[in-house]
């Protein structure tokens, strides 16, 4: 049970004789009680009584002026905090403003001048992935069939996506199908990935003058828009950008999707590098 | 009186003064000389209980926690502030910067360094920020995010080789490097306790914590429009300002202070767990994090589980200090002195016999007031 103190009001542990917060004498506590004061242990003389209201014979409450302990009044610590605070909002908002200036104008123009993959004419599809040995090489699941460019590496493959690598590791092309169990559709398909890169990322938004729009890829009917994240992993945070693809069949049974992810400064021109890879996509399902 | 415990002849006190034991409580707790409900760096708490200011700043005493604690509110209220406001570069670095710069103040307040600052402080938080830039750049070079994003209806799934890297490895190099500059302090000699170690471990984990952080953030602070929609930065800020600094600096502080106690000739199981439960705690941050973000797990489930690493860390610094300080104080001569915690003035040896404080966790200043009273013995002072 805790022993308060009738001084001060602090909660002391049971069995203390002494406030630990002011030294004020507490109320008898069983087991320790005043009748184990025997003398003075060898060499030390029982020193003289404290001030009053505290009557132990060995420690008493030190004045205030004999507590060499605290260089840093409470006053300094919360005002360097606060310091801190302004000066980082300070230089926080013009490194910011300063960054900003600098890459307003990224190399291949800005995001709002970027086509979404909904190509204006339908590209020919890979026919089938027995290509050719002049061809390029075909990536191909249950879903659908790419091509891998010269330089282009798979990055990942399962039964449902194919993402690929571009020749200098700097954004990735995903494309994939599968069934949709309920029934999705076009519309549903982009509100989930909506809401999944929300979650993973903490300032996931339609990039800057860019807005969904309705079309088709290759084949598929959905909606194209660009959505803008930083990617926070791995020793990095990278200002994303993805040029999203979600579709679905008139049943809502299968579901399309391709997606370019970059940085943001980089989506123009990855958007062209990867044409040749989005106009290979080969939709399996229907 | 005599201890109940160790049987010498010591001041009247709840405490014996040389062996720290809690007296006349033979029947009430479990064992009154390892007396765990008395945390010997702040008797007030259970030795079990997962506080950050008593635990990584052993030397503050009760009133002087608080006012640490007051401060480091106000910091997370004002990154908050900016968080609402929008200016999250701003936030970003508050976060980043908020727990070292508490603990630059906390190493000037108890003077851990002494006489040598410019030593102590460059080759713990300045030794830890260099190995946290050097770190962090490699990381950045070997580590390409694109890929582990893939299917965005389906979630990226679980990537191997990112938990490899991330969870694995990297922590295990990060816990075999960071404690080096603190191990390598040319003057360590004059250091000898292990809360001394414990401290500059935590120094320079939080100097590679401020490194690691502006290097893995630096992209963003200058991309990131001045004013933004606020998002879900709220959870990486937590992260940045709590729990990242709190687990890079307690792991390298068990760390160094597990070698510091080799150095004493004290290296027994608890101080070579410490070492295993420095890695392992690191591992399973790092991991976990990785994997239910790439479950697509809720980020507060990803926060639940850093606090719940960091706070099992924070329990083991506290064993393995409140064992060394035990047995380290019961060493010292008697002197008055005053005790930090409860601002007693107390003629005493190792431990206050008011409030049970191990007094080799005093601050400099006190430690160096303490006037010995073997051989001279005069009256206590009102």
């Amino acid at each position: 049970m805790a022993l308060t103190c009738a001084r001060c009001g602090a909660q002391n542990p049971d069995g203390n004789l002494y406030c630990q917060a002011c030294g004020t004498a507490l109320a008898a506590a069983p087991g320790v009680a005043a009748a184990s004061v025997p003398g003075p242990p060898p060499g030390i003389p029982p020193p003289v009584a404290g001030p009053a209201g505290y009557q132990s014979p060995y420690y008493t409450p030190a004045p205030g002026s004999a507590v060499p302990a605290h260089r840093t009044p409470w006053t300094l610590i919360i005002a360097v905090v606060v310091a801190l605070i302004v000066l980082m909002a300070g230089g926080g908002t013009a490194l910011a403003i300063l960054g900003n200036r600098g890459s307003a104008n990224p190399s291949g123009g800005g995001i709002a001048d970027v086509p979404s993959p909904t190509p204006a004419t339908t590209p020919s599809p890979v026919a089938s992935p027995t290509s050719t040995s002049t061809g390029p090489k075909t990536e191909s699941n249950d879903a659908l069939t790419v091509a891998v460019p010269t330089g282009w590496t798979v990055d990942n493959k399962d039964a449902e996506s194919i993402t690929l690598l571009d020749p200098s590791s700097d954004g990735t092309v995903t494309a994939a199908s599968g069934p949709s169990i309920p029934p999705q559709t076009a519309q549903n398909n982009k509100d989930t990935i909506d809401s999944q890169l929300k979650s993973q990322y903490p300032d996931t938004r339609e990039c800057p003058n860019t807005s969904p729009k309705s079309g088709t890829f290759n084949g598929a009917s959905g909606i194209a828009w660009t959505l803008c994240f930083t990617i926070t992993s791995g020793g990095n945070s990278i200002p994303a950008a993805a040029s999203l693809f979600a579709g679905a069949n008139g049943s809502g049974s299968v579901y399309y999707v391709v997606m370019v992810l970059t940085s943001q400064s980089n989506l123009q021109n990855m958007l062209n590098e990867a044409k040749p890879v989005m106009q290979s996509v080969h939709w399996k399902l229907s | 009186m005599r201890c109940d415990h160790c049987a010498n002849d010591v001041p009247d006190g709840v405490f014996c003064t040389r062996c720290g034991a809690h007296q006349g409580t033979t029947g009430e707790v479990a064992n009154p000389k390892k007396r765990e409900q008395r945390y010997a760096a702040h008797p007030a708490e259970h030795v079990a209980q997962p506080s950050i200011f008593t635990t990584i700043f052993p030397h503050l005493g009760h009133s002087k926690i608080h006012e640490f604690r007051w401060a480091f509110a106000v910091g997370l209220a004002g990154i908050l502030i900016l968080y609402v406001a929008g200016l999250i570069t701003a936030a970003l670095l508050v976060a980043i910067f908020l727990v070292p710069v508490l603990y630059l103040i906390y190493l000037y307040e108890a003077q851990v360094y002494r006489d040598e600052p410019a030593v102590v402080l460059g080759f713990t938080i300045g030794g830890g920020a260099l190995i946290g830039i050097v770190l962090t750049v490699i990381e950045r070079i070997v580590y390409n995010p694109y890929p582990n994003i893939g299917n965005p209806l389906r979630g990226a799934g679980i990537s191997v080789g990112a938990l490899l890297f991330l969870g694995l490895l990297w922590p295990i190099v990060q816990e075999v490097l960071k404690p080096l500059p603190a191990l390598f302090l040319p003057n360590r000699g004059d250091f000898p306790e292990t809360v001394d170690g414990l401290v500059f471990g935590i120094a320079a984990g939080l100097g590679f914590s401020v490194a690691e952080s502006l290097v893995a953030f630096s992209t963003a602070l200058v991309s990131l429009p001045a004013h933004l929609t606020p998002g879900n930065w709220i959870y990486d800020l937590t992260t940045l300002a709590v729990f990242q600094p709190l687990l890079q600096g307690s792991t390298t502080g068990i760390i160094v202070a597990a070698v510091w106690r080799y150095r004493r000739g004290r290296l027994g199981r608890l101080e070579i767990g410490g070492v295993a439960a420095a890695v392992v705690a690191h591992i399973a941050f790092s991991l976990g994090t990785q994997l239910w973000k790439d479950i697509l797990l809720s980020p507060l489930v990803i926060l639940v589980w850093q606090a719940v690493v960091v706070g099992a860390v924070l329990v083991y610094i506290r064993y393995l200090l409140h064992h060394a300080l035990l047995e380290e104080a019961a060493h010292m001569g008697f002197a008055e002195t005053v005790c930090s915690n409860c601002h007693m003035h107390i003629v005493a040896s190792g431990f206050c016999p008011n409030c049970g404080m191990a007094l080799t966790a005093a601050p400099t200043a006190v430690k160096r007031a303490r006037k010995p009273r073997a051989d001279t013995p005069t009256k206590a002072k009102a």
